[in-house]
């Protein structure tokens, strides 16, 4: 009973940071057809940025956050106006751009800061006891409910706001989007910069649990691709389902099995979906 | 078929006629001298490294430059190969020469394995399954650490020689053998064919190719010639580890053709040869010497999308043409 419930819970916390990082990369994979490989990358900055600023500068905490969300935001829109843009009808240059880039990301955090793992405070000190049994730190629970908080918040911003409709508009058909007046290369810019934001906000509340390395972004980054061609192109709840799928199970196999086996049972997931049905489980389009 | 082949009279010279090969005879034999005239083992050991990523680089591009089948999962092939060779040396005790050929041979199994599902994939959707079968034996290497010394892989392969020149000969039969098996194949009709599926995969299947069989067939080459390669290199560096296997190597391998030159063989070996000759040079500022090669391939791929060796290439037959313009006139 206890594991089952240690379960639930670490398994939420896990497909939580997942989800904060596929919905980023779907969305922009969805709406200007960018395989962004940098997005764990920005995941990784933001998690070196919010260390600079709160362990090593001593600034407060929420304008630390601020700090390490707007400057990877401002970086993502760099690299897709800088990068991206003049390569993106050839998907695969595209591709093999943005994994230049983390790359060179990767360098230059290596080179800042040296191979060490940079380990942060927690925001907060404080462990709690959940349904009486399972114990749980605030970090990793503060992470869960910020998850769930931005991910509403976006819902949100998506499906109700003129913005939002603009991004669908796009993602459905960019001729209509553009006779209808709207300039796609902007909503671009705007959908990557709240990618990259998503992305830095969960590198930010994952570095105390995680620690801060120069090598943190390829771990995810097969994840959350995982996750995005799980849950379908452009489909928001097919990559929040398969982020939950994708957490749970590496939970799960880490908790009866052993931990080198998660990634072995994800990669068996994908490689089964990707023959059986390449448009994942709510995909809107066929491979 | 038929269209193919009058297509291919139609090309200036045979495929295999000599003048179009005079500059590849030429750096084979200054190659061939070269432990003549350099007697740091340092710099031989280098060499060694620059044959075995040149042949790394070009099976790559044989699968992704020629036939447009990206993959972000070599590390696959070179891996499984390296383990193959590395598994049998260590355990067994079978010598090089058996254990190089079944390395290639294993690594085609996957090849064809990786093949088979990627038929019905395209771009990012291929891209994933690439880098999730990637994953597949690092990940087994960590499960079964007990046998593939895990992080560390296994130290003690059986060493090709002792002689450090004799080592470099095998190297460089090793990477003539495999550049000319890749060079004769893009000059012939094969060639045409990848580079058809490459261009337009409905239009070659309307002209009667059969693309499932050449797709998985490019697979289980490029896999063989990586696999092949990655045995050899166990053995030269007596050592198999998880870097072979890693993501890292995959994506190396990618960045270093597409700066070399896509579609071209050439580019990437040269590309071989020159980035890892730039990296050792490099090594003095230590620090910094992924990151000036990482930003250059950006820059590269922006500003000069073709690749070096390409450009460079045209720019010297320009300048040729001009020459010869100016002197006629």
């Amino acid at each position: 009973m206890v594991s089952f419930l240690e379960i639930l819970v670490y398994g939420a916390v896990q497909s939580s940071v997942y989800a904060m990082l596929a919905v980023g990369f779907s969305l922009i994979f969805g709406v200007a057809g960018v395989v962004n490989l940098a997005h764990t990358a920005f995941y990784m900055v933001g998690a070196y940025l919010i260390y600079t600023a709160f362990s090593v500068s001593g600034l407060n905490l929420i304008l630390s956050l601020v700090i390490s969300v707007v400057l990877t935001g401002i970086l993502g829109l760099l690299v897709q106006h800088l990068c991206v843009r003049p390569l993106i009808r050839s998907e695969y240059s595209v591709m093999i751009i943005t994994v230049a880039l983390a790359m060179f990301f990767q360098e230059v955090l290596l080179s800042t800061f040296g191979p060490v793992d940079r380990n942060l405070t927690n925001f907060y000190e404080a462990t709690y006891r959940l349904f009486g049994m399972v114990t749980i730190d605030a970090q990793r629970l503060l992470t869960l409910l910020v998850a769930i908080f931005l991910i509403i918040c976006l819902w949100l911003f998506i499906k109700r706001t003129k913005f939002g409709r603009a991004i669908q508009a796009v993602a459905q058909d960019r001729e209509g989007a553009v006779f209808m007046g709207i300039n796609p290369n902007r909503v671009y810019l705007q959908v990557m910069f709240i990618s990259a934001c998503l992305a830095a906000i969960a590198g930010a509340f994952i570095a105390p649990t995680l620690g801060a390395r120069p090598h943190m972004w390829e771990h995810p980054l097969v994840r959350v691709f995982i996750c995005v061609v799980l849950g379908g192109l452009g489909s928001l709840e097919g990559t929040i389902l398969a982020a939950i799928i994708i957490g749970y199970t590496e939970v799960i196999v880490a908790f009866m099995l052993s931990a080198y086996l998660g990634e072995l049972v994800a990669v068996a997931i994908i490689l089964f979906v990707l023959t059986v049905r390449p448009t994942g489980l709510m995909g809107r389009r066929a491979a | 078929m038929d269209r193919l082949h009058s297509l291919e009279e139609s090309l200036p010279s045979s495929p295999l006629h000599w003048k179009r090969f005079r500059v590849h005879f030429a750096i084979i034999i200054f190659l061939l001298f070269i432990p003549a005239f350099v007697k740091s083992i340092y710099v031989i050991d280098l060499l060694i490294v620059c044959n075995v990523w040149a042949v790394f680089l070009s099976s790559w591009d044989l699968l992704t430059g020629y036939t447009g089948q990206i993959s972000f999962g070599h590390s696959l092939f070179i891996g499984g190969g390296a383990y193959t060779a590395g598994f049998l040396s260590f355990y067994l005790g079978v010598p090089f020469w058996v254990t190089i050929p079944l390395g290639g041979c294993v690594a085609a199994i996957l090849g064809f394995g990786l093949g088979m599902p990627a038929l019905r994939l395209k771009g990012p959707y291929l891209a994933l399954a690439t880098f999730a079968a990637s994953a597949v034996l690092h990940g087994l290497s960590a499960v079964f650490w007990e046998y593939s010394g895990g992080e560390d892989g296994l130290y003690g392969v059986a060493p090709l020689t002792r002689d450090y020149v004799v080592k470099y000969y095998w190297s460089v039969i090793l990477m003539v053998l495999c550049s000319g098996f890749l060079l004769f194949l893009v000059n012939s009709q094969y060639g045409l064919i990848l580079k058809s599926i490459r261009e337009d995969e409905s239009g070659a299947e309307a002209s009667g190719i059969n693309v499932t069989k050449y797709k998985v067939l490019t697979f289980v080459m490029s896999g063989f010639l990586a696999g092949v390669a990655g045995a050899f290199y166990g053995h030269a560096q007596m050592h198999v580890g998880t870097d072979l296997l890693s993501l890292h190597l995959s994506i190396m391998v990618v960045l270093m053709s597409v700066a070399g030159g896509m579609g071209t063989i050439v580019g990437p070996i040269v590309a071989g040869y020159l980035l890892i000759l730039l990296n050792e040079w490099l090594r003095v500022i230590e620090v910094v010497r992924v990151l000036i090669y990482s930003f250059s391939v950006v820059l590269i791929l922006l500003f000069i999308p073709k690749g070096i060796v390409p450009t460079i290439i045209s720019g010297v037959e320009a300048l040729i043409n001009k020459m010869k313009f100016q002197s006629g006139s």
